[in-house]
């Protein structure tokens, strides 16, 4: 009995022991910050070698090999994590938010140039490597410039595009190659009036990004701009390219071009589910580099070497293709931002850029890439009959332009949500073309006028 | 067997001295002089967990519901009720309440039957029961996004299961838009999905109530002439209600927060934005965090007067 009351008495001093280690433990914990990540991210280590850092991209990862070999140049180990891109974004804002680590190296996306430039949540890439040079032969590049810094460095050339199903539009007896709208148009309409297809024309309706730069590049194709250099909407006026644009997309689908069921069909899912599988004969905003990566896949594919560019049908010619080109940066809250620039430097070189593009052997291609944003790379590409529709996509690539002249205002996601949910309604017939265009529009003035 | 409103324990004899136990070796009792440290320093690891990851974060979302913190128009500043006006004038947090709403009668209102209905046929044991529970449980378990993608492929309007069985069935054309063309369609068809998702755990939840109903009370009750609806008004549901209660109470706190399955089944569209996904708007893509913490300010107050009623309207004590 007096054994027992001991032993019970020992346990309740252990457990009374325990249990103030472990609330002491969290109190520290709690008090201490998160560890010694954290002591390095009001400025970062400027080591440059023996350090492993995170690459966060939407993006499955180079070849192993290359990342070997750039770990044997430099002494950098990269920890490679693809996250998808809206996931991504979020990540980036919650961690600025919060000044924690998540990554060294990330995602900057030409829509949130603006944002991030203005929020100065990554580091000017300037500082770090000779943007200056790049200029002339990455014409994306201004695309990812705020108050003459550059916020990150573009890895790819992707920009929006036509492409056409030729085999279907000469069923047809369609046009493969309108130059105009009205010609683009009038080939759809008789595909659909000869019962080639029930539903030629693929614009995905979702409530995503995807429609609203659909309706970007649609609006550049009727010859005009959707904001000016001040952030002002050009495209109330019913005579507006804009207005023309979103009516052009609208009656598209109310007349049968468009597969009813796209009302909930992203981009990505009409490239993948109906570009692809011969369901439509047109996608008049795709992705450069669709056709190499997608449309000639065949296990992706049943319309393998069917589908062709073709120049951005304009009001009375060929119209400026918009790019949409994917950049990489350094958050300020890098663990490693020297070592981050080191490997955006390797990532974003010409030579690397043809090795990711199949240039120099399927070994060092990089399957998932897009089109290099070096001119340079596209030519290597070119000359040696990399780049599928090539010849088509240098000149579209040489005369890309920006999405918005002025750069994406700091206020762009919030205009886009505005412009996908409001063409979205337009197309399901819960309010007019009219209506939608008007609330897209006071939104637009209302945060260019910083109300 | 009580059934009573009331909710109160009966108090123990608190602080009244423990009875020595009898027989020669019983020892006197020692009065503790000083408090028992003890029972504080074991739950203390818990409370410190609750204070910093729930209790701190919900002040600080209180306190900065009334600043103006807006990454994107520095500095934070007081700003009083100027978040919550905000949300009031905004049209997209408007409708998003609208369909919350419906999210959460749907929702509540389906999940609470099938988790009745589908605890009483499980409630007497019967051969692979332990199976069925265990696929029953699958989708609960399954992450909504997961569930999300899953469904996205039985509504598609192109080439989905639905459309296809409906044209199979020469019911339509086999192209039928089911997403985002038609509001209260729209909300249905994706609170199901999440119907289906937290059900399994409403008939969890009911049936662990129901297997503490002693055998005895239907027995007793046939022996009467009672049939088996008069068993299940009479008894069943009585004596249930504290665990429909507690489904309840789950329910209406999964509805209102429902955000995986509209977002990947109806993007931002307004046909089926929840209020959650307005949050999430507000705050990662304005980057208008004030008005992002008011809104989730406001989501649980209305989460916790929704429950309290349906605590107050559902709950009685049982007891058997």
């Amino acid at each position: 009995m007096l054994r027992t009351g001991r032993r019970m008495g020992t346990a309740r001093w252990n457990a009374a022991l325990m249990a103030g280690v472990t609330s002491l433990a969290l109190v520290l914990a709690g008090c201490s910050g998160s560890g010694p990540g954290d002591k390095q991210s009001s400025g970062g280590s400027t080591q440059t070698s023996g350090v492993t850092i995170t690459v966060a991209l939407a993006s499955d990862p180079p070849p192993k090999a290359a990342l070997a070999a750039f770990t044997k140049d430099t002494g950098i180990t990269v920890n490679w994590v693809n996250i998808d891109w809206d996931s991504l974004q979020s990540k980036i804002s919650a961690a600025a938010t919060a000044k924690t680590y998540f990554a060294d190296a990330t995602n900057v996306d030409w829509s949130r140039v603006g944002q991030l430039g203005k929020l100065k949540w990554f580091y000017p890439m300037d500082t770090y490597i000779d943007t200056k040079a790049m200029e002339a032969d990455v014409p994306q590049l201004a695309s990812f410039t705020v108050d003459g810094h550059v916020v990150g460095v573009p890895y790819d050339a992707s920009f929006m595009v036509t492409t056409v199903n030729t085999e279907l539009f000469q069923k047809a007896g369609a046009n493969p190659a309108p130059k105009t709208m009205d010609e683009y148009t009038e080939a759809l309409k008789t595909i659909k009036a000869k019962g080639v297809l029930e539903h030629p024309l693929n614009i995905p309706f979702a409530a995503a990004e995807g429609l609203s730069t659909y309706w970007y590049e649609t609006t550049g194709a009727f010859g005009g701009t959707v904001l000016d250099k001040d952030g002002k909407p050009q495209f109330t006026s019913p005579d507006s390219p804009g207005y023309k644009a979103a009516q052009w997309m609208v009656d598209a689908l109310k007349t049968g071009l468009v597969p009813p069921g796209n009302i909930n069909v992203t981009d990505s899912q009409g490239q993948q589910n109906l570009m692809a599988k011969g369901q439509v004969a047109s996608t008049f905003s795709d992705y450069s580099g669709n056709v190499g990566t997608l449309y000639n896949i065949k296990a992706s594919s049943s319309v393998v070497g069917k589908v062709k560019y073709l120049p951005t049908p304009g009001a009375s010619g060929p119209a400026a293709n918009l790019s949409n080109p994917d950049g990489v940066g350094i958050p300020k809250e890098a663990k490693y931002p020297n070592a981050a620039a080191k490997f955006i430097e390797w990532f974003t070189a010409t030579e690397q850029q043809a090795d990711f593009a199949g240039v120099n052997g399927p070994e060092k291609t990089f399957a998932t890439y897009p089109i290099p944003s070096h001119l340079s790379a596209v030519q290597q590409m070119v000359a040696k009959g990399n780049l599928v529709g090539g010849k088509d996509l240098e000149p579209m690539l040489k005369g890309s332009k920006p999405v918005f002249e002025g750069g994406a205002p700091s206020w762009y996601p919030k205009f886009s949500n505005a412009v996908y949910t409001n063409l979205h309604a337009a197309a399901t017939g819960s309010m007019s073309v009219e209506q939608a265009i008007k609330t897209i529009g006071d939104t637009a003035n209302q945060l260019a006028s910083g109300s | 067997m009580t059934v009573s409103s009331s909710t109160t324990e009966p108090l123990a004899a608190e602080g009244a001295a423990p009875r020595p136990p009898a027989g020669p070796t019983s020892v006197a009792p020692v009065r503790r002089s000083r408090v028992d440290l003890l029972p504080y320093l074991l739950v203390a690891p818990v409370m410190i967990f609750i204070a910093c990851l729930a209790l701190v974060p919900a002040v600080f979302t209180v306190v900065q519901s009334f600043f103006k913190v807006d990454a994107l128009d520095p500095p934070t500043r007081f700003d009083g009720f100027g978040n919550f006006t905000r949300l009031w004038h905004s049209p997209a947090v408007i409708g998003s309440i609208g369909n919350t709403a419906l999210y959460v009668v749907i929702g509540v209102t389906l999940s609470t039957v099938i988790g009745i209905g589908a605890a009483v046929v499980l409630q007497k044991p019967f051969r692979g029961r332990s199976l069925v529970i265990a696929i029953l449980i699958l989708p609960w378990a399954m992450p909504g996004v997961v569930e999300g993608i899953l469904w996205t492929g039985i509504f598609d309007p192109n080439a989905g299961l639905i459309n296809s069985v409906l044209s199979s069935l020469h019911l339509s054309d086999g192209n039928a838009v089911l997403l985002g063309q038609n509001r209260l369609l729209t909300i249905t068809l994706i609170e199901l999905v999440q119907v289906w998702q937290i059900a399994p755990l409403s008939v969890l939840l009911i049936l662990a109530v129901l297997q503490l109903i002693p055998g005895e009370l239907y027995e007793a009750a046939q022996i009467d002439g009672c049939t088996s609806w008069s068993a299940f008004r009479r008894i069943t549901l009585p004596l249930a209600r504290p665990g429909i209660a507690v489904t309840m109470v789950q329910a209406v706190i999964a509805t209102l927060n429902v955000f995986d399955q509209p977002y990947v089944l109806n993007g931002a569209a307004n046909t089926g934005a929840s209020v959650t996904m307005q949050t999430y708007f507000i705050s990662f893509q304005d980057l208008d965090f004030g008005q992002g913490y008011a809104l989730s300010l406001l989501i649980t107050i209305v989460t916790l007067l929704i429950s309290l009623v349906v605590v107050r309207l559902v709950y009685r004590r049982v007891e058997l």
